[in-house]
């Protein structure tokens, strides 16, 4: 029944170094087909390396002039120079006004007092059960009505000021937390909002940032939404943009290589944010106090 | 350490309020102040859409023309709808596939993780799926997943073993979108356990260390239970969500074949946008609503019951 | 710093100034003729100073949704690229302009259009869309597997079938089947299990059968509806029960074709383009991006069953939205792309046939100075070798129903008479 503490380690490590290749295969597959000739792709379908390496994919989603003759079926090129600053803008003022707003609710649930707190926060719960098919009809007419079509505005309000998943998180979280040290503050005679600001939020830098790499993904994925109240090139976000490449026609292949290459480029942004908010996590986690 | 899960002490606020404290009611008034800004979204844009949505499942509503009143019939007329009933059974079938697979592999990758590697690298791998849309994924397993050209026959054809139909064969389909599903939220289940994780003080395995316990009983008498409250979390957002499987769905199979991926969020929007029976839509809509209640109110009481903290 | 928040939240950083031009919105699926489209567009405003053409091109996938969201919302495009399933629906609730009026008051030459192709779009008087294109099918096929096969072009040229024994059709496609060992699937010791190249390969069977079963159905005498709008249709009939056996024979039997199990969504042009099929009925829009992916491709008629040959013809239209605040540009619009200015311009793109028939010989043309030789196409372009796309109420509902009887059917759950009786069933309880 003993196993020794090394052998222990190395079939933990081998389970990881399993689930990363999973993990990756299939990206590793969006990489392939995005340098693979229009040609090539479904002869070399089940190889794990393309027959050839070419760029000119990635040159004509840019628009750029590219030895790779686009295939019939191509998208026409994303204007770059727009459809990311837009992204950015989008993803930056959802996911603050989601984390400061579904936290502020958080701490409230978790510390706060007042009647019909709990039936409220069940009631926010409830509200991830509907299922979205019937909501955005209504939430489109609405937007639509305020004059927001083709507004960042438009765009994020119905999710900007909260999301039941993060505030079901963070809730949790301030559950977890040890409530000492914000006692000590009250006593102190800190008001509650510079409490939550100052002391609790603070303590939880490990979940909010997980939470933000969790939902600035989203975000920068989001696509029915932005496709139905942003399909102004003034405010095209990504995924919009990236939709032309999909399927054209009722029963088309959508354009692969050209497909592929817009989204290796799309996803480059959210990796240096991940990396980026990753060594943030790790190094928040080193002087949060939590050993 | 508070091990609290579902609510913090409530010390009967509810009907107290004639009789609080001034300092009391600052807190309450606090409370509201704090949750006003969500409370105004989940109103404008979760609340008055559904009571809408229920107003609609009243009526029939083609979407083109005014609706007109129709009572319960559409309600009458899901009770007897033996492929709603269907529907619904092939998404339970989905949930039993897609969700304990989903979170022991979510709380495996978290624990080894937290043990062994504590590389940002690592965790950028293990979200990389996540960082692909929805429809970019379905494709993409499409073509590795074709039966004839994709790339997992050929793998087990190396292996000695027979081509499968995955998304093609009836038998397949549904585990097939399980999988894909898995494939994508693992890695994101993993990183709100690694979250918890952090969040539980070391000394405590260091005490626990120095008592001889084996890891299998600190996971079982520290982790498991100091986890918790994520554990709570995790489950009823990814049960939530997987009974309204609907992405991979329309990328890939588009509910069949034979109709042995209609899920209900499926069948749902093929009556809404595709049939024009938006009244219809939404009372199975409704219908859905109040079973995923039920299922989370249970689910809380389950995990509540069960509760051995540590004090 | 202060100012350019509200504006950025606004997103009128880029707003236009108001201008005394009338905008009309066009809607579009195919990016692939969005540029063709852009071009009508600028000949379009060239004449008609103080109009301005906004093109709108969204993939298939949310391209309805989107639609009736915006029928709802009453932010509809003036015109858009409408399909025949859609007609029905949109023409009965209203949401479609009746062009009718406009073309008589404007004399407008519906002659000239392909025939059959007005009248789909048309019920009781009214006209709902003015044609911009048609399609046919062929038998697409790698010139490089034929020769291996000891076959020449000349004897596709004129294949014939039939339910009983699949005719020189069926032989061919045995020729072209190859197993892994090079055995071919008309020679002894071919094994079934282990097939390399398939004769024929299809898209998953689709409701419509447009590219994969409908031109064998269609060329036993059978037809979906008896006449336009009908109230019934034709599921029941033995004559299509014995085609799609015979389908699933070729599949389940013959191994001359991938069964349903084999045949992944991504459909009949992966299996062409990988070499993994030999044969493939394809539709005319399909033709550039097979000629560009495979230079092997070739094209032939389809075979003549008992009754001839028998394509679906099948074409989009522009529609006018009801509700369209600037109807008079919205029709001029309209007119224009029907007219033969825009669709010689669609002609020259070599991308598809444009609706105007004479038009047809100029748009051969062009895509023969892409290499493409369509006459296959266009030789079953006429009336007796066509029947149309079913346009009837419930098209969508029919789609879903026929769809599972035709998964049911092809992966061998059951007799082909019964499980297409009880689709037929089905349908008739619709309406």
């Amino acid at each position: 029944m003993t196993v020794s503490p090394r052998l222990r380690r190395l079939s933990g490590q081998a389970v990881l170094g399993l689930v990363c290749l999973i993990s990756l295969l299939p990206v590793w597959m969006v990489l392939k087909t995005a340098v693979t000739l229009p040609a090539d792709i479904f002869a070399t379908a089940d190889k794990l390396w393309p027959a050839s390496i070419t760029f000119g994919n990635f040159l004509r989603v840019l628009g750029l002039p590219s030895e790779v003759a686009p295939p019939a079926n191509a998208g026409a090129a994303i204007s770059f120079g727009l459809a990311p600053p837009t992204t950015v803008i989008y993803t930056a003022l959802l996911v603050s006004g989601q984390l400061f707003f579904s936290s502020l609710a958080a701490y409230a649930f978790a510390r706060l007092r007042f009647p019909g707190r709990d039936a409220i926060f069940y009631s926010f719960i409830a509200a991830t059960m509907i299922p979205s098919i019937v909501l955005f009809i209504p939430n489109f007419i609405l937007i639509r009505q305020l004059g927001l079509l083709n507004t960042f505005a438009g765009m994020v309000a119905p999710n900007i000021l909260m999301l039941p998943f993060a505030v079901f998180f963070l809730r949790q979280f301030f559950l977890t937390t040890p409530k000492e040290l914000e006692e000590a503050a009250r006593l102190d005679g800190l008001n509650w909002f510079r409490i939550y600001w100052h002391v609790a939020l603070p303590l939880q830098r490990g979940p909010m940032a997980t939470l933000a790499i969790l939902l600035s993904i989203q975000a920068w994925n989001d696509f029915f939404w932005p496709f139905l109240t942003g399909q102004d090139e003034s405010v095209q976000v990504m995924a919009v943009a990236l939709a032309q490449y999909q399927s054209q026609t009722g029963q088309g292949q959508p354009d692969w290589t050209g497909l592929m290459a817009a989204v290796m480029l799309s996803i480059i942004p959210v990796l240096i944010l991940l990396v980026f908010f990753g060594r943030r996590i790790v190094e928040s986690l080193q002087t949060s106090g939590m050993k | 350490m508070s091990g609290q899960i579902d609510a913090p002490p409530r010390r009967r606020a509810g009907r107290m309020l004639p009789r609080m404290t001034a300092l009391r009611r600052r807190e309450a008034l606090t409370g509201y102040l704090f949750i006003l800004p969500a409370g105004i979204g989940l109103l404008a844009f979760f609340v008055l859409p559904t009571l809408r949505a229920a107003q609609i499942s009243l009526t029939h509503w083609n979407l083109m023309r005014p609706a007109k009143w129709a009572g319960f019939e559409n309600y009458a007329r899901l009770w007897a709808d033996a492929q709603f009933w269907d529907s619904m059974w092939i998404t339970l079938c989905y949930v039993l596939y897609n969700i304990p697979v989903q979170t022991a592999l979510g709380l495996l990758i978290a624990v080894l993780a937290d043990r062994l590697a504590k590389s940002v690298a690592l965790r950028a791998v293990i979200i990389a799926p996540y960082l692909i849309s929805n429809v970019v994924a379905g494709l993409v397993w499409l073509l590795m997943l074709d039966p004839l050209i994709g790339m997992t026959n050929s793998f087990l054809g190396l292996l000695g073993l027979a081509p499968q139909g995955f998304l093609s064969s009836p038998d397949q389909s549904l585990i097939s979108v399980a999988a894909i599903s898995i494939w994508r939220h693992a890695g994101f289940t993993a990183l709100l356990f690694y979250a918890g994780l952090q969040a539980i003080p070391k000394d405590l395995y260091e005490a626990a260390r120095l008592d001889g316990a084996s890891e299998a009983a600190m996971f079982r008498l520290i982790t498991l239970p100091l986890l918790r409250p994520v554990l709570v979390f995790v489950l009823v957002t990814s049960i939530v969500g997987s009974f309204q499987v609907f992405d991979v769905i329309a990328v890939t199979t588009q509910g069949g074949p034979a109709g042995s991926t209609r899920a209900v969020l499926w069948y749902i929007y093929e009556n809404a946008f595709q049939f024009s029976r938006m009244g219809y839509a939404s009372a199975m809509s409704m219908v859905l609503f109040a079973i995923l209640v039920l299922v989370t109110l249970a689910q809380m009481r389950l995990l509540r019951g069960d509760r051995s903290d540590l004090g | 710093m202060k100012a350019l928040i509200p504006a950025l939240i606004s997103g009128t950083l880029l707003s236009a100034a108001a201008h005394a031009e009338v905008a009309v919105d066009y809607w579009m699926w195919d990016s692939q003729q969005a540029p063709v489209y852009r071009k009508c567009a600028d000949l379009f405003e060239a004449e008609h100073p103080g109009v301005k053409i906004a093109i709108t091109q969204t993939g298939w996938n949310q391209y309805w949704t989107a639609l009736q969201t915006a029928f709802l919302s009453g932010d509809a495009p003036d015109v858009f690229v409408n399909h025949a399933t859609r007609l029905p629906e949109f023409a009965a609730n209203g949401l479609l302009a009746n062009l009718a009026p406009r073309i008589d008051a404007a004399g407008y030459d519906l002659g000239g259009f392909h025939p059959g192709l007005v009248e789909t779009w048309s019920k009781e008087g009214a006209v709902y869309g003015l044609p911009k294109d048609w399609a046919t099918v062929a038998l697409a096929y790698d010139a490089g597997k034929l020769a291996a096969a000891g076959l020449s072009p000349e004897d596709l040229a004129d294949l014939d079938w039939s339910p009983e024994d699949g005719g020189s059709f069926q032989q061919a496609i045995a020729r072209m089947t190859v197993d892994a060992a090079g055995t071919r699937g008309n020679e002894p010791g071919f094994d079934g299990s282990k097939v390399a190249t398939y004769g024929l390969v299809s898209n998953p069977f689709s409701p419509h059968g447009e590219t994969e079963w409908s031109y064998l159905a269609g060329s036993t005498g059978w037809r979906f509806i008896d006449a336009p709008w009908a109230e019934s249709y034709n599921f029941d009939d033995p004559r299509l029960a014995a085609t799609l056996a015979w389908f699933r024979d070729l599949a389940r039997g013959h191994h001359y074709m991938p069964t349903a199990e084999q045949t992944g969504k991504l459909g009949g042009e992966t299996l062409m383009f990988s070499g993994k099929g030999a044969m493939s009925v394809i539709g005319s829009w399909q033709a550039g991006l097979y000629a560009q992916s495979m230079p092997s491709v070739r094209f032939a008629p389809i075979p003549a069953g008992p009754e001839g040959r028998s394509s679906m013809f099948n074409g989009l239209a522009d529609s006018v939205w009801s509700g369209s605040g600037n109807p008079d540009e919205a029709w001029a619009w309209t007119a224009f792309l029907g007219s033969d200015a825009c669709q010689s311009v669609v002609a020259e793109s070599g991308i598809v046939f444009p609706a105007r028939e004479a038009l047809t010989e100029d748009a051969l043309r062009a895509f023969e100075a892409k290499g493409i030789d369509m006459s296959a196409f266009v030789a079953v372009a006429t009336p007796e070798t066509t029947f149309p796309f079913p346009v009837t109420d419930y098209g969508n509902e029919i789609s879903a129903i026929v769809r599972d009887a035709l998964d049911r059917l092809m992966l061998g759950q059951g007799d082909a008479d019964e499980i297409l009786a009880g689709a037929d069933a089905e349908i008739d309880r619709l309406f």
